[in-house]
């Protein structure tokens, strides 16, 4: 995928990979990032023009300095999507992203055409919590993450330059803290509130396993957003993209397709 | 040279299977099932008379800290028990190390809690602003740890300014907002009590004690030559900065032993040090260093890195008297052997502040009360003269010959 640095106004910036031919999506990532070999990307860009940012901080936390709020990374995508001359976006989130995906189609549901969550965070049920993504230590997420608690090979290292160990740790610190930032100590950003705002017609996909957000989390996602619809993917976890990528791009495609 | 007596204040009644029982001494180490209250009555009560007495002995400052949610260490409110030693001390400087300023909405709430001190006590509050371990600030206080830092450094700058201006102004910080910033009272010392900041080898926070005139503690638990990157660290901003190797700049911190020789050292401390280092720092890994806590700069430097690997090689493993004498956690033996490697340590890191702990783990009273004696008849002579020959400005200086004391119980109720 090709890739880009795009200027917005107020001086910030937004990195960016873009590939594929068709119609375009935007590919919001989960935790790790962008990645060279990153499996979903590569079958989304099979069938559409695929617009992937950098979530801010993920490569700069002084990208983030002055984006204190999930409202002010609303605003640094709208920002984003107006540079990018893309009126009406597909949203296509994973995990952090799709939190990312939901809060903006709350913010801006008159620009959202059509919005995919894959293991979406940003609700809480004090009677099935959340867990505590970081009740391990940060460098080792990936144990809560995948349901065999190990990343697959083309998602485990974090860097493209895995010969700097301290780079590699760099940007693990990046992502992590960035995440954290916008979810710590609890995931809840009063999202709930704000969900029946969206309008895009909506899909939810969760594994059935998910160690981090338990997947009755998809149910919630549909209460408050008209209209939306779950699956569930047994026998996958917080990872499903990626554990079951098959299975989520069959249930995404039709959707997209619609 | 000056000599503080730190207290921890840790739980001395963590069981003996502790490490087996429970996954971390803090944050969710169960409060109702650990802690008995009953004995902590005596446990405080026993362990304020250890400062007071150190105070008697001879020892300079006399040294209280923070922590949350924890058997390590139970001052969540190091106030209080500076309060509580305001009215039965006289002359040893109080100094509180610290509150954790992000902590506190707003930051003044510590100005004027400190104020408070330095005026009950007559001037003899040193001012500590560490930013609070990773479990105390993320994971027992829910502080964002993206923000932690810069939160807890524009607190520190709004107290520091407030002492200083001592009249109303608006403050509109990116954390905090006041439209009327005039905290009342204000300290007895001016412009106001000295600044330590405890660091762990950050550039940022080097940078920023050298800039502001703070004093830089390096609280360590793992001996002076492990401590050496860091203080080189610290003197080489220092120098950079274009500051004076003033050795008053920088405290550390030691674990002391006295006792006739060697082997009534390890016979008198072993058990309680190999308490400390087994149970108060038995802390689940992943609290140690939330996201973000840990700066990318200092990621860089590596430096905390290697902090870090001195003191794995001691954890997890059940720790032996013998490691830790090796290492130099401990420093332990007859007079002669303390005030040799203090002397050293001297050399080494060229701290003018030393914090001791003449009391951990589980250490009876009677242990406590020799080891302190000893320590301030027959080792504090010896070094008292080391550095005279530069300035503390780093101390308070009090505007009182006197400071007023008490009255005795009996007139009061007469």
């Amino acid at each position: 995928m090709k890739r880009e640095t795009i200027n917005l106004p107020g001086g910030a910036s937004s990195q960016l990979r873009r590939g594929g031919e068709g119609e375009t999506i935007v590919w919001l990532h989960g935790p790790h990032g962008l990645r060279d070999h990153d499996p979903v990307l590569a079958a989304l860009t099979e069938h559409h023009d695929v617009v992937a940012p950098l979530a801010p901080g993920f490569n700069d936390l002084d990208e983030i300095y002055d984006i204190d709020t999930v409202h002010d990374l609303a605003l640094h995508y709208d920002a984003l999507f107006d540079a990018l001359g893309l009126d009406r976006v597909t949203l296509v989130g994973h995990s952090f992203g799709a939190m990312i995906a939901a809060e903006y189609a709350a913010h801006y549901p008159r620009r959202v055409a059509k919005l995919a969550l894959l293991s979406p965070f940003g609700l809480w049920r004090d009677d099935i919590p959340v867990a505590d993504l970081f009740s391990v230590p940060y460098a080792a997420f990936n144990t809560m993450l995948w349901k065999s608690g190990k990343p697959s090979p083309e998602m485990s290292d974090p860097s493209d330059d895995p010969n700097d160990p301290v780079e590699k740790n760099v940007q693990l610190a990046q992502a992590m803290t960035t995440i954290a930032k916008f979810i710590w100590p609890i995931p809840d950003r009063n999202l709930r509130r704000r969900l029946p705002r969206v309008t895009a017609p909506t899909l939810v996909v969760m594994g059935a396993d998910d160690k981090f957000v338990p997947a009755i989390y998809a149910d919630e996602f549909v209460t408050e957003i008209r209209g939306a619809k779950a699956h569930i993917i047994p026998d996958a976890a917080h990872m499903a993209p990626y554990e079951k990528t098959e299975e989520t791009f069959r249930i995404l495609d039709s959707f997209l397709k619609k | 040279m000056k000599f503080h007596w730190f207290h921890l204040m840790p739980y001395p009644h963590l069981p003996d299977d502790f490490k087996e029982k429970y996954k971390s001494v803090w944050v969710d180490l169960p409060a109702g099932e650990v802690y008995d209250p009953v004995k902590g009555h005596q446990v405080y009560n026993d362990y304020l008379d250890q400062l007071e007495f150190a105070e008697r002995v001879g020892f300079d400052g006399i040294c209280v800290n923070e922590h949350h949610q924890n058997g390590y260490g139970l001052m969540p409110s190091p106030n209080l028990m500076a309060a509580a030693l305001t009215r039965r001390t006289t002359n040893a400087k109080l100094v509180v190390l610290g509150n954790s300023v992000a902590l506190y909405n707003p930051p003044i709430r510590v100005a004027e809690e400190m104020a408070m001190l330095d005026v009950m006590s007559g001037g003899r509050l040193v001012s500590g602003f560490p930013v609070g371990t990773g479990m105390d600030t993320a994971f027992c206080y829910g502080a964002n740890p993206a923000t932690l830092r810069d939160k807890y450094r524009e607190g520190v700058e709004l107290i520091v300014k407030a002492w200083k201006t001592r009249k109303p102004f608006a403050f509109n910080g990116k954390y905090t907002q006041l439209r009327y910033v005039n905290p009342w009272p204000v300290p007895m010392q001016t412009p106001h009590p000295p600044v330590w900041i405890p660091g762990g080898g950050s550039v940022e926070t080097y940078e920023w004690c050298v800039n502001n005139d703070f004093l830089y503690a390096h609280l360590s638990y793992w001996g002076y030559e492990n401590g050496r990157p860091v203080m080189d660290g610290f003197w080489e901003t220092v120098d950079k900065l274009g500051g004076d190797r003033n050795p008053y700049r920088a405290g550390f911190l030691q674990f002391i032993g006295v006792a006739e020789n060697d082997a009534e050292a390890e016979k008198l401390y072993a058990e309680p040090a190999e308490y400390f280092y087994n149970r108060c720092f038995h802390i689940a890994p992943q609290y140690y260093n939330p996201p973000g806590y840990t700066s990318i700069a200092t990621m860089r430097q590596g430096l905390t890195g290697q902090v870090v690997k001195a003191s794995q090689n001691l954890r997890g493993a059940n720790v032996k008297w013998k490691d830790l004498i090796e290492a130099g956690c401990v420093v332990a033996g007859s007079p002669q052997t303390i005030v040799d490697r203090l002397n050293d340590m001297a050399d080494k890191l060229h701290v003018g502040h030393v914090m001791l702990l003449c009391h951990y783990g589980n250490m009876s009273n009677e242990t406590v009360y020799y080891n302190t004696q000893r320590f301030a008849r027959e080792v504090i002579p010896k070094l008292r003269n080391r550095f005279s020959e530069y300035e503390d400005k780093w101390w308070p200086k009090s505007p009182l010959g006197e400071v007023q004391k008490p009255a005795p119980l009996s007139t009061a109720a007469e």
